[in-house]
């Protein structure tokens, strides 16, 4: 019998390149996804249940439990904003292939937040959390249950932009800017973290050409993969003059997957909630013995994705989205 | 602004230095004093690294020292360009006189009876196009020159400015650089008032740097103000060594006044600067340097963009530094 497998939660507004991520945990035999938690951000969060749904019943897994989080950041009633324009109305590109008809299941009562804590507690030093959207659910967790950061194994972020610019602004990368009060709580919290900044998956990018060979490939998911990103491309066009995607949230999971993808850089982060920066994330690299006290100070560290494999991150990522 | 040349009998870059002296300032003022391509027209004193007044006295013992008692010294304001008195003055960095407690002389002047806004405005109004300001402290009088007179952007030909940290951390904390937290307000008011600016950060000056033995050269060369120079800054090298366990100190002021002198030993990137002036990150600068469509109006879009450096050949400007504090004559 083989080494037991990693148990995964993750938590997910779907969103395209969370559908990728989340289709590679299902082709990984290593890690086990013991359930998916959905927040707002690439969609409103009752579009991110109905999308978890879909795409534990795509992997023919309807028994994965799918539990409802949080519809707004923590300080506010609403999202700020939901990026429909990158990932369309249905999170799918447009596609709206998640009708109904093709999900059974339901979503299970308990909420996010009460889910991570139950499961967590459940499987002391053996939950991985992969956060790939606003951190909300995650801070609800930590402030609702104080052993919740020490029984969690690791949790791995998809967010923030070190030393590099935002991708909502120059300062801020979407995730952290959706809740930038949930996103320093996590931060700061002294669970085991590593987060995969922009300034990381800005570098790894599948062209039209890998995209059409990954749906000619013939394999269960590859038409999938390309008919829910063809918005996301025009938009990747539109934006940034890239002739392809960014594998944002693939390449935070390929990380979970393989950590020799990434190398870390381990410091303090804080983000600024107030004024025009709200949600940017600033890493103490700690390089000067401060003079006076600051707010990095006395707060535990975290792993900071520092380099990227960007080539074998997308072998991987290519290679599980083709397994038959 | 007129093209700076190195052929004989050419045109000198008017320069009107804003300070607070400061031993890289002190360097950085006796750098200009020996640079042929600049003509020093005026000093104006700020807070930062001493407190104003302090900046005045040494302004005007720094001239003294240069024998240049024809330069003007302006004082400038006191508190933040909304009125707050300062708490972080650099004495840790600087010595509590500024020039590494070596209880500078007193000048043999006074400061000029206008203002430090005032006189900026007016030199500029007087040479339109013509004054670059060489800004080495926090920008409070800048940003009044710029409130109290519409025409001041138009008129001033280019403001050089040290301050930031641009893909960095700060010197103050993580976010901020000190001359930028030391006038946040100040700081976003000049860097996007429109006035063509070249902003050169942290990122830059700590590249380039005097070991102790290249200060030690300063001081035994027939340079005229080596010895000076190197009592000085021997505060300066204590805190280096204590705060960045280096046996040097960064050339932050000089390295900014290279950049009027030749500003051919630098890359520019160009786009928009904003300063943060809330939260923990106040004094945090943040340059747009994409090409980005945002999805939405971003607080960097629909304002004037400035050139901030983005490279540094290290060497040649140490070695232009150094050439000219020893009296060599210039390459």
């Amino acid at each position: 019998m083989g080494p037991p497998r990693r148990k995964l939660i993750i938590d997910t507004d779907p969103g395209i390149d969370d559908a990728m991520a989340i289709l590679m945990a299902f082709q990984s035999p290593e890690v086990e996804v013991i359930g998916l938690t959905t927040v707002f951000g690439n969609v409103p969060t009752p579009i991110a249940t109905t999308n978890a749904l879909y795409l534990c019943a795509l992997a023919d897994c309807p028994e994965v439990p799918v539990a409802e989080g949080a519809w707004a950041p923590l300080t506010k009633s609403e999202p700020t904003r939901i990026s429909d324009y990158a990932h369309g109305e249905d999170g799918f590109g447009n596609t709206h292939v998640a009708n109904p008809g093709f999900v059974k299941a339901e979503k299970v009562d308990q909420s996010a937040c009460d889910f991570l804590i139950e499961k967590v507690a459940q499987h002391p030093g053996e939950v991985t959390v992969v956060a790939l959207g606003p951190l909300t659910n995650l801070a609800l967790a930590v402030r609702k249950d104080p052993s919740f950061v020490k029984n969690v194994k690791e949790l791995c972020i998809l967010g923030g932009a070190f030393f590099a610019s935002g991708n909502v602004n120059p300062a801020a990368e979407f995730n952290i800017y959706s809740d930038p009060d949930a996103a320093d709580i996590v931060f700061t919290a002294g669970m085991n973290t590593r987060v995969i900044g922009i300034n990381l998956t800005t570098q790894v990018i599948l062209n039209d050409k890998e995209l059409t060979d990954i749906k000619d490939s013939g394999t269960k998911y590859g038409k999938y993969v390309h008919d829910i990103t063809r918005f996301y491309m025009y938009w990747h066009v539109t934006s940034d003059g890239v002739d392809g995607i960014f594998l944002h949230d693939p390449t935070c999971m390929a990380a979970v997957l393989d950590p020799s993808l990434v190398t870390y850089r381990t410091g303090v982060v804080r983000v600024e909630t107030q004024g025009i920066c709200a949600g940017l994330t600033l890493l103490d690299m700690g390089l000067k013995g401060w003079n006076s006290s600051n707010l990095w100070m006395h707060q535990p560290p975290i792993k900071v994705g520092w380099t990227v494999e960007a080539n074998r991150v997308k072998e991987l990522v290519k290679n599980l989205l083709t397994k038959p | 602004m007129p093209p700076a040349f190195t052929v004989m009998g050419a045109s000198k870059k008017k320069i009107i230095i804003d300070t607070d002296p400061g031993i890289d300032d002190a360097m950085a003022i006796l750098l200009a004093f020996e640079s042929p391509e600049l003509e020093v027209i005026g000093l104006t004193t700020t807070y930062g690294n001493v407190r104003t007044q302090m900046a005045t006295y040494n302004a005007l013992h720094l001239c003294d020292v240069g024998g240049r008692d024809d330069i003007p010294v302006a004082q400038g304001l006191e508190t933040s360009l909304r009125g707050e008195v300062k708490n972080r003055i650099a004495d840790f960095v600087h010595g509590n006189d500024g020039l590494g407690n070596t209880n500078p002389a007193p000048p043999k002047r006074s400061a000029i009876a206008q203002s430090a806004p005032e006189f900026l405005i007016q030199k500029c109004k007087e040479l339109p196009g013509e004054i670059t300001i060489v800004a080495l402290g926090p920008l409070t009088n800048i940003a009044k020159a710029v409130e109290d007179d519409p025409t001041f952007v138009k008129n001033v030909g280019q403001i050089i400015i040290l301050g930031g940290a641009f893909m960095v951390n700060g010197n103050v904390n993580p976010a901020a650089e000190a001359n930028v937290f030391g006038d946040p307000e100040a700081a976003d008011i000049v860097f996007t008032c429109g006035a063509d600016i070249v902003v050169i950060g942290i990122n830059i000056t700590h590249q380039v740097y005097f070991t102790d033995k290249e200060m030690e050269e300063v001081r035994d060369s027939k340079g005229k103000y080596g010895g000076y120079l190197y009592k000085a800054s021997k505060f300066y090298f204590d805190y280096h060594h204590s705060s960045y366990d280096i046996d040097a100190i960064y050339l932050h002021d000089p390295t900014t006044m290279v950049a009027a002198i030749d500003p051919s030993l630098f890359t520019y990137s160009t786009g928009v600067v904003r300063v943060q002036t809330d939260g923990i990150c106040r004094g945090l600068t943040v340059f747009n340097n994409t090409t980005k469509k945002w999805a939405e109006t971003t607080a960097w879009c629909n304002l004037p963009p400035v050139k901030v450096a983005v490279t540094v050949d290290a060497p040649a400007v140490t070695k232009l530094v150094k050439d000219r504090l020893m009296g060599l004559a210039s390459s």
